[in-house]
């Protein structure tokens, strides 16, 4: 460990600092919520539904509550002394803190156990009985249209969106959000075309698998509230639970230490309006940790369907797209409507397409919630088009790649909804992928049983805007520095790449810069780390705050008549007689937005967009259907990497962890809505011996102009491209096209028959 | 996970009077009852640990002699092993990962009766032999006898000793197995093919206990249910290919 202040003039951007935690968590000191245990602490577990959609008759806690060793147990009823309206939410109020009259879905919280021994707590809820008068139930996104099944009697949108208020009060629909975009004339447009391709794709159910389950710690006096919690969004968890107790939020403090691990499952609010009702229901601080199986019941991705439409030109060019989105959202909208509405505007894809026709539906189901997933809907959107590009590239005849070349959207041009296209290498990518992947020399297909195919995609993103982040910097006497943000460090380095920002305007050394993670009490507002939006926007304001930080120095520089190359701590021995006082800046980010029209357009719809591409090569063995893929290149628009070892390990964790949801991972659910596979001994994520024996990973040189020095996101970019490279890569090999995730051995056997 | 209380007998006397209490369970390398009792399916108020019982040897003389408590990573990384019945440490390899195997052992492993574990078919096929004790004295029995059905085995509150495997003289043998989904998955189908004067198949996973196979004719006539691995029919499948593959691993083996 580095404890020595390091002036330098080294530049920090583009540095490969190593994490600044990593000595901590290689020995076993990073602070984790899962470790903490406070004096009289209470343990919750949590009673849960077994039926998909049905009417509470009656929760039986008495045999729990006869225990010894059980504090108490808490129902709804309990949970409403607290909080009379006890539903939360990011998009919707819909969601209540314990199931009130109702419950939506398998595993959805009824009732909690408390005891000062978690295994005493385990053992009473097994005692907890519940008798439901079971009412119809719709677990597929696409009949979630028409059922007559309906899993809310009355829509709830929570307000703070304006595009989703339009749907308060709403009744005898599933459809949480319909999101529509037209562009141009696409009915004309299908007629003209010399050729119409369409073709449904679908994506599963799958888990966030973080190592650390979700776990939240609450402590509360009669006027305050301490909430330590492994979260994504602690100033969203502060305010939504001051709304929920009609507190303000100062009496609310939100603490997140490290994280094991997010992917978007520890977003908007999980357990802590639950633990903090706990906690002043009890006046005991109060702890749940989810097990690692409580996760399936507790956020996911969504299941998706996506009937895309084109027309194609005699040249090959795609003149309309039509695209009908279906999004599986659970029986709770969790942040679903967003996905539905800022991805659902890219479904189209990176090409240039006159016009288009886009209509995208938030569904409710009897289902666990789904919500945000490292890509917020772009995978299962990338998924669709990239499998529809390459079929009708094959159809057509010409080279996949050929075909994207003519069809790109370049740098300039508008995308669907209108906003021009800026600094976004999409060409650049593609370019790149044709390198690395060799495409035009020979290629090897295998011979006998094995056949060896090929294939490539590329996606992209908008970042979801607008959002704000605020960040402070503190120049102490010594000249040392400690960065304030909210921004979480969940594994993906966002503290190295703030020391590093604050470091290059400050000419420190990132190893010596103190990030203080998020306590609502001491950091700024940050709206929360999610869709690779922390680099740009907390990077731009730590910037940003660092120098404001600078300039205040200079200005003391000059105010005390020292030289411009007076070092800091001799600044504040002038200033105040001896090593004291300290100069903090301060920075707030917020980009430029304009909303969608009622036709779904607007001319700034993004602050920046994300690239990302994968070619593979891979195997099928053509007596069993299995595919190995042996080969796994991706390459992404990062704008400049602020660090590119971590840029690099972002890229191929992502592509890794979408190359599970591709080929093994499928929450598998039966006719009554119980998942069969609520285990990791049957849902599989994939070990080291399902990796491909080469990883290439690359960020083109590119820069993002309004990014903090050329900088923006890549936690999510890597997962774009894999899914359809791999099923184009079949395709090529034993020409089997599928169209549902995961790519099972079974179904290219089937259709090899 | 309920508490309970844990003993630790130093002799196999000792071991077999106390599994005879009330709620008793036995406990080797625990990976598979520990997951069992996280999950709530077996509560046992009590476990008897086997591993002060001495019961680790690795022996060979002319046969292979196996002590029930020993590690499934010390068999893999025996060299009487690798030298004697290479097939068993090939098997490990892929047996689970490395933790698994540095902590469950040989007894739990074939007292466990999953049909989708590597040793007992393979076991089966090299026709091994364990040896039983309880309070009613000694016995041993065929590897395949151990089995009535799924997670249910054929010991009468007795402990598995000892596992004896015959010298492999000019037998040769392959064990192949396929996971549909990752590549640590339970397998799909496993199989075990043994080729010398008397041909032994056993396969397993798709089965609910390792099943003895006559020729691949015979796949057409097993009993196996559709499940997350595969439906039947592909199950039935992969079968006749892996049946087909790992015959020809064994003619090309050392061993």
């Amino acid at each position: 460990m580095k404890r020595a202040t390091q002036s330098t003039e080294t530049p920090q951007i583009g540095r490969s600092v190593p994490r600044l935690e990593s000595w901590l968590k290689v020995t076993g000191r990073a602070e984790y919520v899962h470790n903490l245990r406070l004096p009289g602490m209470l343990y919750g577990r949590i009673f849960r539904s077994t039926v998909a959609h049905g009417r509470i008759k009656r929760v039986d806690v008495a045999a729990a509550q006869a225990v010894p060793g059980v504090y108490r147990v808490i129902t709804s009823k309990e949970v409403r002394e607290i909080v009379p309206e006890p539903y939360y939410g990011p998009a919707f109020h819909d969601q209540p803190i314990l199931a009130i009259d109702k419950v939506r879905h398998v595993g959805e919280p009824v009732a909690v156990v408390l005891a000062s021994d978690p295994h005493v707590a385990e053992e009473a809820v097994h005692l907890v009985t519940a008798e439901y008068e079971e009412l119809p139930a719709v677990y597929d996104e696409v009949e979630a249209m028409s059922s007559k099944a309906i899993v809310h009697d009355a829509l709830k949108p929570a307000g703070t969106f304006p595009d989703l208020k339009h749907l308060k009060g709403r009744t005898n629909t599933n459809v949480a959000l319909d999101f529509h975009l037209r562009r141009g004339n696409p009915e004309t447009a299908f007629k003209g075309a010399h050729r119409v391709f369409e073709h449904r794709f679908r994506t599963q159910q799958v888990m966030h698998t973080p190592l650390e389950p979700l776990v939240s710690v609450a402590e509360s006096t009669e006027s305050s509230l301490t909430i330590h919690t492994a979260s994504q969004s602690p100033s969203f968890v502060r305010i939504e639970v001051a709304r929920l107790l009609g507190w303000p939020e100062n009496r609310i403090r939100v603490r997140v230490p490290f994280l094991g691990g997010g992917f978007g499952a520890k977003l908007y609010i999980k357990l802590e309006a639950l633990v903090s009702v706990l906690s002043l229901l009890t006046k005991r601080p109060v702890k749940i940790s989810l097990t690692m199986e409580e996760q399936f019941f507790t956020i996911t991705k969504h299941a998706s369907t996506f009937r895309i439409k084109s027309g194609v030109s005699q040249d090959g060019r795609i003149v309309a797209r039509e695209c009908e989105v279906w999004w599986n959202g659970g029986a709770y909208a969790d942040i679903g409507p967003r996905v539905t509405q800022k991805s659902g505007f890219t479904a189209p894809g990176p090409y240039d397409i006159e016009h288009v026709a886009i209509d995208s539906y938030a569904l409710y189901t009897n289902l666990p919630p789904a919500g945000a997933l490292r890509g917020f809907g772009i995978p299962q959107l990338v998924w669709a088009y990239e499998g529809h590009t390459d079929m009708m590239a094959r159809e057509l005849g010409i080279d996949p790649i050929e075909f994207r070349r003519k069809n790109l959207l370049r740098d300039g041009r508008p995308q669907a909804t209108g906003t021009v296209m800026r600094d976004a290498a999409i060409e650049k990518v593609l370019e790149r992928l044709e390198v690395l992947m060799d495409w035009k020399s020979r290629h090897d297909k295998g011979t006998g049983t094995i056949k060896k195919g090929r294939g490539i995609a590329i996606g992209f993103k908008a970042c979801v805007s607008p959002t704000t982040s605020l960040a402070a910097v503190n120049v102490n006497a010594d000249g040392s520095c400690i960065v304030y943000c909210s921004t979480a460090d969940m594994g993906q380095g966002s503290d190295t790449a703030m020391a590093q920002i604050a470091g290059e305007v400050l000419h420190l050394a990132a190893e010596s810069v103190t990030v203080v993670h998020s306590d609502t009490d001491v950091t700024p507002y940050d709206m929360a780390t999610l869709g690779s939006r922390s680099l740009f926007h907390m990077g731009n304001a730590v910037k940003l705050a660092a120098e404001d930080a600078l300039k205040k120095l200079n200005q003391l520089r000059s105010e005390l008549q020292l030289p411009a190359d007076c070092p800091v701590p001799d600044i504040f021995k002038k200033k105040y007689g001896m090593q004291a006082g300290n100069v903090i800046g301060t920075g707030s980010y917020i980009p430029t937005y304009k909303s969608p029209d009622a036709n779904g357009l607007t001319d700034n719809a993004t602050p920046f967009w994300m690239v990302g591409g994968s070619g593979v090569e891979l195997e099928v063995d053509t007596e069993t259907g299995r595919v190995r893929v042996t080969r796994l290149v991706n390459v992404a628009d990062v704008g400049t990497p602020i660090n590119p070892r971590i840029v690099e390990t972002q890229l191929s964790g992502a592509a890794i962890m979408q190359l599970g949801f591709t080929l093994h991972e499928k929450m598998e659910f039966d006719a009554q809505g119980q998942l069969r596979n609520a285990s990791l001994a049957e849902y599989k994520i994939p070990g080291l011996l399902d990796l491909p024996e080469i990883i290439t990973n690359e960020a083109v040189v590119a820069e993002q102009r309004t990014g903090p020095f050329g900088g923006k996101g890549v936690g999510e970019t890597g997962t774009f491209g894999v899914s359809p490279a791999i099923a184009n890569a079949i395709h090529d090999a034993v020409g089997v096209r599928l169209t549902e995730l995961p790519l099972k051995p079974e179904d290219v056997w089937e259709k090899l028959r | 996970m309920a508490p309970f209380e844990l003993a630790e007998p130093a002799s196999l006397a000792e071991a077999v009077s106390l599994l005879d209490l009330e709620g008793a369970r036995p406990l080797s390398g625990g990976t598979a009852l520990m997951l069992m009792m996280k999950a709530g399916v077996l509560r046992p108020a009590r476990l008897v640990s086997l591993r002060r019982l001495g019961l680790d040897r690795i022996e060979a003389n002319g046969s292979l002699q196996i002590g029930a408590m020993t590690s499934l990573r010390s068999l893999e990384r025996s060299e009487t092993v690798r030298k004697g019945w290479p097939v068993i440490a090939r098997a490990l390899r892929t047996l689970s990962n490395v933790r698994v195997r540095n902590v469950a052992t040989v007894g739990g492993a074939l007292a466990h009766a999953d049909p989708h574990m590597d040793l007992p078919p393979l076991l089966a096929a090299l026709g091994a032999r364990v040896t039983v004790e309880g309070s009613n004295g000694r016995r041993t029995l065929p590897v395949e006898d151990l089995y009535a059905g799924y997670l249910e085995n054929t010991l009468r509150k007795e402990l598995i000793t000892r596992v004896e495997i015959p010298a492999m003289g000019k037998r040769r043998a392959a064990y192949l197995k396929c996971t549909t989904r990752s590549a640590d998955n339970w397998p799909a189908v496993g199989v075990a093919v043994v080729l010398g004067d008397e041909d032994r198949i056993f396969v397993s996973a798709a089965t609910d206990r390792p099943t003895r196979l006559a020729d691949e004719a015979a796949i057409a006539d097993l009993k196996i249910e559709g499940d997350l691995h595969g439906s039947a029919d592909y199950k039935k499948h992969l079968l006749r290919v892996y049946l087909r593959r790992a015959i020809d691993e064994a003619r090309n083996a050392v061993h």
